[in-house]
């Protein structure tokens, strides 16, 4: 596709803001400054990604996961507001999960060690964590506010923070895993993942392009899973005072 | 047993300590059990009882002052090991996910520790419970059961202070002089102490020899016997002005 071709598609994009002006939506300047950032994004990692490729330098490769990670944890963590030293517990949860996939799929030769096999599904991953943080942290916050009286009846019978906490706390982890789950279940019947559809489109065989997007959801779930778990674990403390009061964070600050 | 609990100069700040004459919800409380001890706490609502007896179990931090049990500070002591001898009962009873008996069970699963299932048996048997189905979704009890049940559960970690907190209000008359009597023998046999809140001030003169009288943010230490030679009606104007639930500013009773 050339670049001349590439900017007829603009015309989606003025097509919708005459729509918003006409309707009033007031969206204008959204779509605008969402048109300008995504391609700016998109081309910028193209250019980086045919660096890194040519340069075939694990230096890179690493740098630009770690870039990623702290991007998605910084992004995670605007969902805890009120929860100190969220932050890094996050980008430790993401790269023990990161480091953990990546583990596995060279240990076992399952990808090749590549930059181009790399960088696209530790992005995937990390992306599907830093989802899972945000809905984790949200529903935890909100679970620990409905129950507060359970966890205080705990605390009063003389429970530790962690068993005041447990079953608010696997309740969280259950409900950040449900849109991956749910996901898995309907992949390819409702919507053909991204990637496989942009493999397809750039020529793979069909057959080739579901066997990685089978590896992709397998890592997607693995990943959450892990990262949800050690989220928990990591966070549950911050509920609670030194004094083992319980903190509720605010809702809306 | 000759346990001891001593108050003082114990401080809660109010919330918003905007345009108020005092920045405390309570300040410089000061009292002592030397021994156990019954001891009814009375007041208007809105005054602190809750939030005093919610302090007194570490459940709020003191904002202020220092709380002495057998000798040794809030301070040196670990938040769990103090609340298994000074437990708090809510008003509002919670009952935990699981059967009647899985509430019944919880503490000796927290600490474990073996269940006493001996003293479960005659606690339920003394507060009218006997014929409750013990495998039974603990959710699915009357408000009235949970509340005896929710007593019985933080008995059995034989407590030496109880911080009770109108933990009648819900009851039957009935229910109400089995709890009572429960817990004057429970006093004598086993020398446990109570703190219990209470609107009721016959239930007050009942079950207490002092009495704790909040109000204006301050605290005073009464002898029931002389505290209610005053008629009924006079006391309830001078302390519980809310006793018939005139000005409540308790949002949910808590
Ligand atoms: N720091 C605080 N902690 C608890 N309650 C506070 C605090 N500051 C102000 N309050 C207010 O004080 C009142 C305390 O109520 P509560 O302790 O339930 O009293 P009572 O049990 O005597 O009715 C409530 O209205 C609450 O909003
Ligand atoms: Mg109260």
């Amino acid at each position: 596709m050339s670049l001349t071709a590439l900017s007829f598609t603009l015309l989606f994009v003025i097509g919708t803001m005459l729509i918003s002006i006409w309707q009033k939506l007031g969206l204008e300047k959204d779509i605008a400054i969402g048109t300008v950032r995504s391609a700016v994004q998109l081309l910028a990692v193209g250019y980086v990604l045919q660096f890194i490729f040519h340069a075939e330098h694990m230096l890179f490769v690493i740098l630009i996961i770690i870039f990623m990670i702290g991007v998605a944890s910084w992004n995670a963590a605007k969902r805890g507001k009120g929860l100190p030293g969220l932050l890094w517990r996050i980008a430790v949860a993401i790269s023990a999960s990161e480091m953990l996939m990546m583990g596995i799929l060279l240990g076992l030769h399952i990808i090749e060690a590549t930059p181009q096999y790399i960088i696209p599904i530790s992005g995937m991953t990390i992306g599907s964590a830093m989802v899972v943080s945000g809905l984790f942290i949200n529903q935890f916050k909100h679970e620990v506010q409905q129950n507060k009286g359970e966890i205080e009846t705990l605390l009063s019978l003389g429970a530790t923070a962690k068993q005041a906490i447990q079953t608010v706390r696997t309740r969280a982890v259950k409900f950040s895993m449900i849109p991956t789950i749910d996901g898995m279940k309907t992949v390819g019947l409702v919507q053909l993942p991204g990637m496989m559809t942009g493999m397809i489109i750039a020529g793979a065989n069909p057959v080739i392009a579901v066997r990685y997007q089978i590896l992709i959801v397998f890592s997607f779930t693995s990943s959450a899973a892990i990262t949800s778990i050690l989220l928990s674990v990591f966070i549950y403390r911050l509920f609670f005072t030194a004094g083992l009061q319980l903190k509720v964070p605010a809702i809306n600050k | 047993m000759n346990s001891s609990f001593e108050i003082h100069h114990l401080a809660k700040t109010h919330w918003d300590a905007g345009d108020r004459p005092s920045k405390y919800l309570f300040s410089n409380l000061n009292a002592a059990l030397l021994g156990p001890e019954r001891i009814a706490v009375i007041g208007a609502s809105g005054q602190g009882k809750s939030t005093l007896l919610r302090m007194l179990a570490l459940l709020d931090a003191p904002d202020e002052g220092d709380l002495i049990l057998d000798g040794v500070s809030f301070r040196a002591m670990s938040s769990r090991q103090w609340r298994t001898a000074v437990t708090y009962v809510a008003q509002q009873a919670v009952m935990l996910p699981g059967s009647v008996e899985d509430n019944l069970r919880l503490t000796s699963k927290l600490h474990g520790t073996p269940y006493n299932s001996g003293l479960a048996a005659k606690l339920i048997e003394e507060l009218g419970l006997h014929y409750l189905d013990l495998s039974k979704n603990a959710g699915d009890c009357s408000g009235g059961e949970k509340q005896r049940i929710s007593l019985i559960r933080s008995l059995l970690l034989r407590p030496q202070i109880l911080l009770l907190d109108e933990i009648t209000a819900s009851l039957d008359m009935n229910s109400s002089q089995l709890v009572e009597a429960l817990l004057l023998k429970r006093h004598r046999e086993e020398g446990t102490s109570f703190l219990w809140v209470t609107h009721d001030l016959e239930q007050a003169r009942r079950i207490s020899s002092r009495t704790w009288v909040m109000s204006q943010g301050s605290l005073q230490d009464q002898q029931s016997d002389v505290l209610f030679k005053e008629p009924v009606a006079e006391l309830a104007r001078k302390y519980i002005r809310s006793m018939e639930g005139g000005d409540t500013n308790e949002p949910n009773g808590t």
